[in-house]
């Protein structure tokens, strides 16, 4: 019998054939929270494109600040109002060892605009209408209007082999994509890993270590202890409650930035009692931010300057500052207002979603309760807020965040009607909104917005809370890696000591 | 013993019928895959598009018809988050789980065994007080705390293992513990429970009047006969220890079944979630009938 068990034994815990590093090769491990379900190009989460990014490239570059700067396209320039040429880097190969033209870009942008390929990012340049190829390295992107935001939005979109997708299909595409970037394709385990090899022809340099695997993590403490171990050697979304057991390990670092996301508490306006702009002001009166910003998110990200956007963002309101803690004012407004404290206020969050999410819901409600208010905290799952979401019933108040992505363009447009997300309606606010899509001045863009902060300072449809940070942590033995306001993992310059 | 089998597996589509209609219920009652799957941009050809090839238009019952007819020609439909085939994403899963399970099985069973043993040889003395004692605080003790700390020891301070992640035996051994924490302390009281029962049955008497060993009274005559009670324990156990599996799973980031069911339900990916389902039910089924087998084997009087 023990003969018999031996070999199934053997077989059941059998030793994958993970190639055990005897050789001079190094390499970087990663752990994320987040996979994505596939390579999908296109899919609109920061997960997503932080994979894709490692091995696809866009015409426009970001760096971990949130500033443009050149990619596959070196320089562009408008030709009339709706047409925008970009010249392309020459002597980009694909990994396969293909000439990269202007083929590939026209091929791209023609694809995706096509509401049936279902591209989850189009609406980063929804009003693209298509591409047109001038000559070998140079492309002509033409948009329906005017179209201030196109450069920027073209930099979450990579730009794919239009010869591969004609020899291999989709469906190969997806499982072993070629591109341009710093690293080549090895092989993806959705929920595992994903490894891939650098690139030694790299046109920005070939990465100064030879293996990259970004391995999914899903429980932060584990995460943690895998930096800790020494078996990852960058960590993201660290939660800040582990930040201390980081630091005073010895052997490694936080790194962090304050992303372009505003995390706000909308109220349902359209309803009693927040139909009643006396008691959104009292609310907002009620809340010590600075005390939340110190205890729970021990001080990392931004608190929000009464408006939606967060300092770095173009648009952002430097004279707009939030409303001071005052819960005697808050009171006094309430009673003003006629408020029936009897009723109970429950605010809606998801679980693990932002940073500190649910903390900041509880310390929110238990303050509110401190002025007498009935509120409670009621953390949704996922599939239940989505649907909640789209019938735009979200209850009396719910937590959420914005993404501006470094233009108030992205997170100003759920407050518009057409975004088609807010219970809040203002035609003034709109009016503005249009006026700065239609111009490509940048300076009226930011006067625009501006006053559009303004207008929803005064107006509260919801309650400012803060600029969320994205916080790594990094080990010792690494140079040359930031944290991203993205999130999208750059490592094509980080070195190995 | 054959017809026993057969009834049983007579029986088990009707439980895997039961077990797939109230989760496809539960799945569309509770959330809209249109509303996951296309963002606040879509069109509505998209939502029309994507509501009749889900047949969302259609009445829940009809739904779930249409589900039961493609299921019977063996296609479980393609998963909405992967985009290919439900039951490949599941396979591909399947087997860590599998892996995870069997080892915190044997390690629940023969460790279980052996502190039940010894608890009930010593009974009330020491050593059965602090196995005792252990199995109290071991179920008590929520795997996720037992993982992180598990975690910080045998990594961290020893390291002696991997902290997580899949890859050869060694990476198997804190999940497979801490899952069997699960099982194990249960499984070390019913036996320590069974065994002090049957050490006041006559046959023992017996055995000790013939002058037997305290060992070997133990191992061929008390063992064999506790059998029983541990099988069906174990029976019933199964499911639990499917469950764990989630917890320890994404604790350790292992790459199984659970955490595949976890992105899967909140994905709203009916078509995966139902695949999962399905070879979880029939594992248990198949686990259960196993157990009931065995049982026949042993004792035949449930045979008849």
């Amino acid at each position: 019998m023990r003969t018999r068990i031996v070999p199934v034994l053997a077989a059941l815990f059998s030793l994958s054939a993970t190639t055990l590093a005897f050789s001079a090769e190094k390499t970087l491990s990663v752990a994320a929270a987040v996979f994505p379900r596939s390579l999908q190009t296109g899919q609109s989460s920061f997960a997503a494109l932080s994979l894709i990014a490692q091995t696809n490239e866009a015409l426009v570059g970001r760096d971990n600040a949130g500033n443009i700067s050149p990619g596959l396209a070196l320089k562009w320039e408008a030709v009339n109002e709706t047409t925008t040429r970009f010249h392309l880097r020459q002597g980009v190969k694909w990994h396969d060892g293909k000439d990269f033209t202007a083929e590939d870009v026209a091929f791209t942008i023609n694809r995706i605009v096509d509401p049936k390929v279902g591209y989850g990012l189009l609406a980063r340049i929804g009003q693209v209408s298509g591409a047109k190829v001038v000559d070998k390295y140079t492309v002509d992107i033409t948009t329906k209007t005017i179209f201030p935001t196109l450069v920027r939005g073209l930099s979450d979109i990579v730009i794919e082999p239009k010869h591969y997708y004609e020899q291999a299909g989709e469906q190969a595409v997806i499982q072993r994509p070629i591109g341009t970037g710093p690293f080549i394709y090895k092989t993806y385990v959705p929920g595992d890993r994903y490894e891939l090899t650098a690139n030694k022809d790299y046109w920005g340099g070939a990465p100064k270590y030879e293996n990259l695997v970004i391995r999914q993590i899903p429980e932060a403490a584990t995460r943690v202890a895998s930096l800790i171990a020494g078996e990852t050697q960058i960590i993201e979304e660290v939660p800040v409650d582990l930040i201390e057991q980081i630091e005073s390990s010895g052997r490694a670092k936080i790194d962090e930035i304050t992303t372009s996301a505003g995390l706000i508490l909308t109220y349902d306006v359209r309803k009693p009692p927040f139909n009643n702009p006396k008691v959104r002001e009292a609310f907002d009166y009620a809340i010590n931010k600075p005390a939340i910003f110190k205890e729970i998110l021990k001080s990392r990200g931004e608190i929000l300057d009464g408006q939606l956007l967060t300092k770095s963002t173009l648009g952002y309101n430097p004279e707009i500052k939030a409303r001071p803690y005052d819960p005697e004012k808050a009171k006094a407004l309430l009673k003003e207002a006629g408020f029936n404290f009897k009723t109970t206020v429950p605010l809606a969050t998801q679980s693990g979603k932002y940073t500190s999410d649910v903390d900041i819901a509880n310390v929110v409600a238990g303050m509110l309760n401190e002025i007498g208010v009935n509120a409670t905290v009621n953390v949704v799952e996922g599939g239940v807020w989505s649907q909640m979401s789209t019938a735009l019933e979200m209850g009396p108040l719910h937590m959420i965040a914005w993404y501006s992505l470094g233009d108030a363009d992205f997170s100003s447009v759920w407050f518009t009607k057409l975004g088609k997300r807010s219970v809040w309606i203002n035609e003034e606010y709109d009016a503005l909104f249009t006026k700065a899509r239609s111009t490509s001045s940048e300076e009226e863009r930011v006067k625009y917005y501006n006053e559009m902060m303004a207008l929803m300072h005064k107006e509260n449809p919801a309650m400012f809370l803060f600029g969320l940070p994205s916080i790594y942590a990094v080990s010792n033995s690494i140079t040359g890696f930031g944290a991203a306001s993205d999130k999208v993992l750059r490592v094509n310059k980080a070195e190995l000591k | 013993m054959l017809r026993t089998i057969a009834h049983r597996l007579t029986l088990a589509p009707l439980t895997l019928l039961l077990v797939s209609f109230v989760t496809f219920i539960i799945l569309r009652v509770t959330g809209n895959p249109v509303d996951i799957y296309l963002d606040i941009n879509r069109t509505p050809e998209q939502v029309a598009a994507l509501t009749e090839r889900l047949h969302l238009d259609k009445p829940l019952l009809v739904q779930y018809l249409i589900y039961l007819r493609d299921l019977v020609q063996g296609d479980f439909g393609q998963s909405l988050q992967y985009g290919g085939p439900a039951i490949d994403a599941v396979i591909t899963s399947i087997g860590p789980t599998l892996r995870l399970l069997s080892a915190a099985l044997l390690l629940a069973v023969t460790l279980g065994t052996v502190a039940g043993l010894v608890a009930a040889v010593y009974r009330d003395r020491f050593p059965d007080a602090v196995l005792s004692a252990l199995a109290v605080a071991g179920q008590s003790m929520p795997s996720f705390w037992l993982g992180i700390l598990l975690i910080q020891l045998f990594a961290l301070k020893m390291q002696w293992l991997p902290t997580s992640g899949s890859g050869g035996f060694k990476y198997l051994i804190l999940p497979a513990l801490t899952l069997s924490a699960v099982l194990l302390p249960n499984f070390m009281l019913v036996t320590r429970t069974a065994v002090l029962d049957l050490m006041n049955e006559q046959f023992v008497a017996t055995a000790r009047a013939k002058g037997l060993s305290r060992i070997r009274i133990l191992l061929t005559h008390i063992l064999p006969n506790a059998a029983n009670p541990l099988l069906s324990f174990l029976g019933i156990q199964i499911g639990t220890l499917m469950g764990g599996s989630i917890i320890t799973e994404s604790i350790f980031g292992w790459p199984g079944i659970g955490r595949l069911m976890i992105s899967a339900v909140s994905n709203r990916d009916a078509p995966v979630v139902l695949a999962t389902v399905f070879l979880v039910s029939i594992t248990i089924i198949l686990a259960n009938l196993v157990v009931d087998v065995l049982h026949s084997i042993i004792d035949p009087r449930i045979r008849h």
